[in-house]
């Protein structure tokens, strides 16, 4: 058994960090990623505008960069607007938690919403006529025919988008949150063992990582029910 | 003969009047009016590209037409132009009230594949009529056995045949209790050791009374079961009349060039 000097914790309370982090970073990508796609394939040119220059933006700036310009940045920005409104001198603190949720969460959306409007495009256009057809409501058929058959499509482009974001996680160390690898940073420092530090935390992640490919693999299985296999 | 949906035979079920639409510079229906009462078996033929289908999707809307008026069951359905100048539905709910008294049946069947065929059939029942679900099951189940396919409840439609597909939606169409069905080219895309038994599925509609618009190359059907013969042709109504007529007789010689080549 390797010895972590009494600092085996650091992993644990890391991942009580990483993991909720990642989750609700998750969540965030999801729905932005939906919202996304729903403005890049709406008729009208403004969501279309809004939704290209966000996922441009996002996808061209280093994901680092981002996390530093939302963490400080937004934070600066809205300190100067609030105190030039209010003539008093206002402070923010975004806590780290909310600013990793926050970028990763943005980040991850533009991926997701490339995803999702590949998967609306897959969805066969004939099966939303015949919900038309039986004059399901737009609100109704989307929930029970295209967002259902949107999922099967989506799946494995959204398992590697979530496999990227878990790993992103690493990057909010730069901004002092807990999280896997911070802590691990911590310890290895600590007891100048950072071989040993550093190879429990790459064990840990590919360990998220194979449990969040087997979890896929049971939702693309579900998902695909009654999709003959070639 | 049965009278569908407790309506008399006589009563105006369906009215198509002046019906235009293009896609971009083509024009692709010139005026096609129609009128169905119920109990007609209406059957359209005419060549690839004369706007069949094109027709039978601006009955319910999944096209929306230039000009023109439906009428279902009495009903207009209400249309306004966009400041573009482009004629809309004026009142979407309006629009999917009626589609659920129309039954439609595709060429591809398009039945929703993530759901089983017992699911597919009772799907619009429960959420769009808002039927209690047992009741929907018993009579999605009647409706299966009717059409052949009682023992197929629990399959996925990628699991049935092509003419088990067709029967299926054919089904999920019937469980709305439409008042009048549209069917385009049901039996096209099917192998030709399928087609009968939709066919047959279809005859025996006919036979209790239902209110049908057939798009069809199958003209033995057309010649046998349908009220009325309609030939189009480039967009615009060349012959109508009975199948005696049309098929024995035709006026028009387009129509008769038309017969003679698919014989
Ligand atoms: N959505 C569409 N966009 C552009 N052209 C279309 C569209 N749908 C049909 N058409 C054209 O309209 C014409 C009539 O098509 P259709 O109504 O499908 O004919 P039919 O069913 O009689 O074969 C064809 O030339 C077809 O290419
Ligand atoms: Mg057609």
């Amino acid at each position: 058994m390797i010895d972590f000097k009494g600092y085996g914790w650091v992993f644990v309370e890391g991942l009580m960090v990483t993991i909720p982090v990642a989750l609700c970073a998750g969540v965030v990508a999801v729905a932005l990623g939906l919202f996304g796609a729903w403005g890049k394939l709406a008729s009208s040119t403004l969501p279309r505008g809004i939704a290209n220059a966000y996922t441009t933006v996002v996808r061209g700036v280093p994901e680092l960069v981002l996390i530093l310009l939302v963490y400080y940045g937004v934070t600066t920005l809205l300190q100067d607007l609030l105190s030039t409104l209010t003539g008093a001198d206002t402070r923010i603190d975004i806590d780290p938690f909310s600013a990793g949720v926050i970028t990763l969460g943005t980040i991850y959306g533009a991926f997701a919403t490339e995803v999702f409007r590949g998967a609306y495009l897959a969805v066969p256009k004939g099966q939303i006529e015949a919900a038309k057809a039986v004059g399901m409501p737009r609100t109704l058929f989307v929930r029970r025919v295209l967002l259902p058959q949107m999922w099967r499509f989506a799946l494995p482009g959204l398992g590697n988008v979530w496999l990227v974001l878990v790993k992103a996680t690493a990057l909010m160390s730069v901004v002092q949150l807990p999280e896997l690898m911070r802590m691990t940073d911590v310890a290895a420092r600590a007891v100048r063992m950072p071989f040993t530090f550093y190879l429990g935390a790459s064990v840990i992640y590919l360990a998220i990582t194979i449990a969040s490919m087997i979890a896929f693999q049971r939702a693309e299985a579900w998902a695909n029910r009654g999709v003959r296999r070639a | 003969m049965g009278e569908a949906n407790g309506k008399s035979a006589g009563a105006e079920a369906l009215r198509v009047e002046d019906l235009h639409k293009s896609f971009g510079p083509l024009e692709v229906l010139k005026g096609v009016s129609l009128t169905a009462k119920v109990g007609d078996v209406i059957a359209m033929i005419g060549g690839s590209g004369s706007g069949k289908s094109t027709f039978l999707r601006c009955i319910n809307l999944l096209e929306t037409p230039d000009s023109g008026r439906v009428t279902v069951g009495g009903e207009l359905i209400r249309m306004r132009q966009t400041r573009a100048g482009h004629a809309v539905p004026a009142d979407q709910r309006q629009v999917d009230r009626l589609r659920a008294r129309l039954g439609m049946v595709f060429q591809s069947f398009n039945l929703w594949s993530h759901m089983t065929v017992l699911e597919n059939v009772i799907e619009a029942p429960v959420h769009v009529l808002k039927k209690p679900k047992a009741q929907a099951v018993e009579a999605a189940k009647t409706l299966l056995d009717k059409v052949g396919i009682g023992d197929k409840l629990g399959h996925y439609p990628s699991h049935l045949s092509g003419g088990q597909q067709q029967r299926a939606a054919i089904a999920r169409a019937l469980a709305m209790e439409p008042d009048v069905m549209l069917f385009d080219e049901p039996t096209s895309a099917l192998d030709p050791e399928l087609v009968g038994e939709v066919l047959r599925v279809m005859r025996q509609l006919a036979d209790e009374g239902r209110t049908m618009i057939v798009v069809t190359h199958e003209m033995g059907f057309a010649r046998e079961v349908a009220s009325d013969v309609i030939f189009l042709h480039a967009g615009r109504i060349e012959e109508q009349g009975l199948p005696e007529s049309v098929f024995g007789n035709p006026k028009s010689e387009r129509c008769r060039q038309f017969l003679a080549r698919l014989l």
